[in-house]
C-alpha cells in the first residue's frame, strides 16, 4: 500500500466499498414479509400526512389614486363573514339618514319660530307711516 | 412539486435499503422500523411539497437526524453507549493489504457462480456483523458514500462535517472491513 500514491489509493478504497456495498445489497431482497408489510403501512401513514401547499389567487381588486392592487383570501367565505363585512356599510348609510332626518326638523323648527315671532310681535308705530304698508292695509279692507 | 404517485414511488424505492441503513445502525429491526416510519412521516410531513429531485437528500438527512436522535435519548436514558462520537480509528490496518484483498476479487462473476447459495448468505451476514462493529460515523459515512451511492459532498452535507472528513471515515471503514473479513477467510 506504501508504494500507492493519494489518488490510487483512493480508487482502491472506492472500489473495495463498493465491491461491499453491491454484496450488502443482496441484503435488501431479504427483508421478511412482515417487515415489508409493516414499511408499507408506514408508507401509507406518512401520505396520508402529506403536506400539500395551495396556491392563493386573489379574490378581488380594488383600485384607488391609479393604483390597482389585489386582495387574498378564501374564495369560500361563509355567509356570516358576508353579513360582518356588510355591517359597516349599512351603519354608515343609517348614520346618513338620521343625519338627513334630524337636520331637516331642525330646519323646519327654526322656520316655524320666525313666523310664529313675526305674527305674535306688536306693530311698531313706524309701519304706519310706511307707504307700502298704508297701501297693504287699504288693499285688505277692500277685500 | 411532488405528486402524491412520486412521494410514493420515491418512500416505496427507498425504504428497504433505509429500514436495512437502520438495522446497522441500531442494531434492533423494531427500532430501526421506527425510525424510518418517523423519517418518512417527517419527509412527507414537511417536504411533500419539494420537488421530487430533492427528495433523495432530504431523506438521507432525516434518517441519519433520526437515528442520532435515537442515539442521544439512548444515551440520556443510560450513559453506556459511549462510542456515538467516535471518530478514531479502531487501530492499525496491521497487515492488511488491500490490493492484495482486491487481486483476489479480479472476476467476481466467476466468484459469485463458485459460491453456493448458503455460502453467499454467511459472507453477507459477515460482512452486516462487521459494518455493525464499525464506529457509528465511520459506518454511517460509508453507507452512504457506497451504499447509498452518494458523492463526497453530497456525504459531507447529509452528515454535517466536511468532505475531508468523509473521505477519513470512509477510509477508515474500508481498511477496518478488509481488515476483519480477510482475518474471516472472506475474499468478495
Amino acid at each position: 500500500m506504501t508504494s500507492l500514491n493519494l489518488s490510487q489509493r483512493d480508487a482502491y478504497e472506492d472500489r473495495f466499498g463498493q465491491m461491499i456495498a453491491k454484496r450488502l445489497s443482496g441484503s435488501v431482497d431479504s427483508v421478511p414479509h412482515d417487515i415489508s408489510e409493516r414499511l408499507k403501512a408506514a408508507r401509507m401513514q406518512a401520505l396520508s400526512k402529506r403536506k400539500v401547499v395551495k396556491p392563493q389567487l386573489a379574490s378581488g381588486t380594488s383600485g384607488q389614486g391609479g393604483v390597482l392592487s389585489l386582495h387574498m383570501g378564501d374564495n369560500d367565505r361563509s355567509l356570516w363573514n358576508r353579513i360582518a363585512s356588510l355591517l359597516p356599510l349599512l351603519a354608515l348609510i343609517a348614520g346618513l339618514v338620521a343625519i338627513a332626518v334630524v337636520a331637516e326638523d331642525d330646519r323646519v323648527k327654526e322656520l316655524a319660530d320666525i313666523d310664529a315671532q313675526l305674527l305674535t310681535d306688536e306693530l311698531p308705530p313706524d309701519a304706519y307711516t310706511d307707504p307700502g304698508f298704508a297701501q297693504f292695509l287699504r288693499t285688505n279692507l277692500r277685500d | 412539486m411532488a405528486s402524491e404517485h412520486e412521494l410514493s414511488e420515491f418512500l416505496k424505492s427507498v425504504e428497504k435499503r433505509a429500514f436495512k441503513r437502520s438495522v446497522y445502525h441500531v442494531r434492533r429491526e423494531e427500532v430501526a422500523l421506527d425510525i424510518v416510519q418517523d423519517s418518512m412521516m417527517k419527509l412527507a410531513e414537511h417536504y411533500g411539497h419539494k420537488p421530487v429531485e430533492e427528495l433523495p437528500m432530504l431523506f438521507q438527512r432525516i434518517l441519519s437526524n433520526c437515528t442520532l436522535d435515537w442515539f442521544r435519548r439512548q444515551k440520556t436514558q443510560n450513559a453506556l453507549f459511549s462510542n456515538m462520537g467516535d471518530f478514531e480509528s479502531a487501530g492499525d490496518d496491521g497487515d492488511f493489504d488491500l490490493l492484495e484483498t482486491l487481486s483476489a476479487s479480479n472476476n467476481p462473476e466467476q466468484n459469485e457462480s463458485a459460491e453456493s447459495q448458503t455460502e453467499r448468505a454467511q459472507t453477507l451476514r459477515e460482512i452486516e456483523v462487521e459494518i455493525q462493529q464499525l464506529p457509528a460515523r465511520q459506518r454511517e459515512a460509508f453507507l452512504m458514500r457506497y451504499w447509498e451511492e452518494m458523492d463526497v459532498a453530497e456525504t459531507a452535507s447529509a452528515m454535517g462535517c466536511s468532505q475531508g472528513s468523509v473521505k477519513t471515515h470512509c477510509s477508515r471503514a474500508v481498511h477496518a472491513l478488509g481488515k476483519a473479513l480477510t482475518a474471516k477467510g472472506i475474499r468478495l
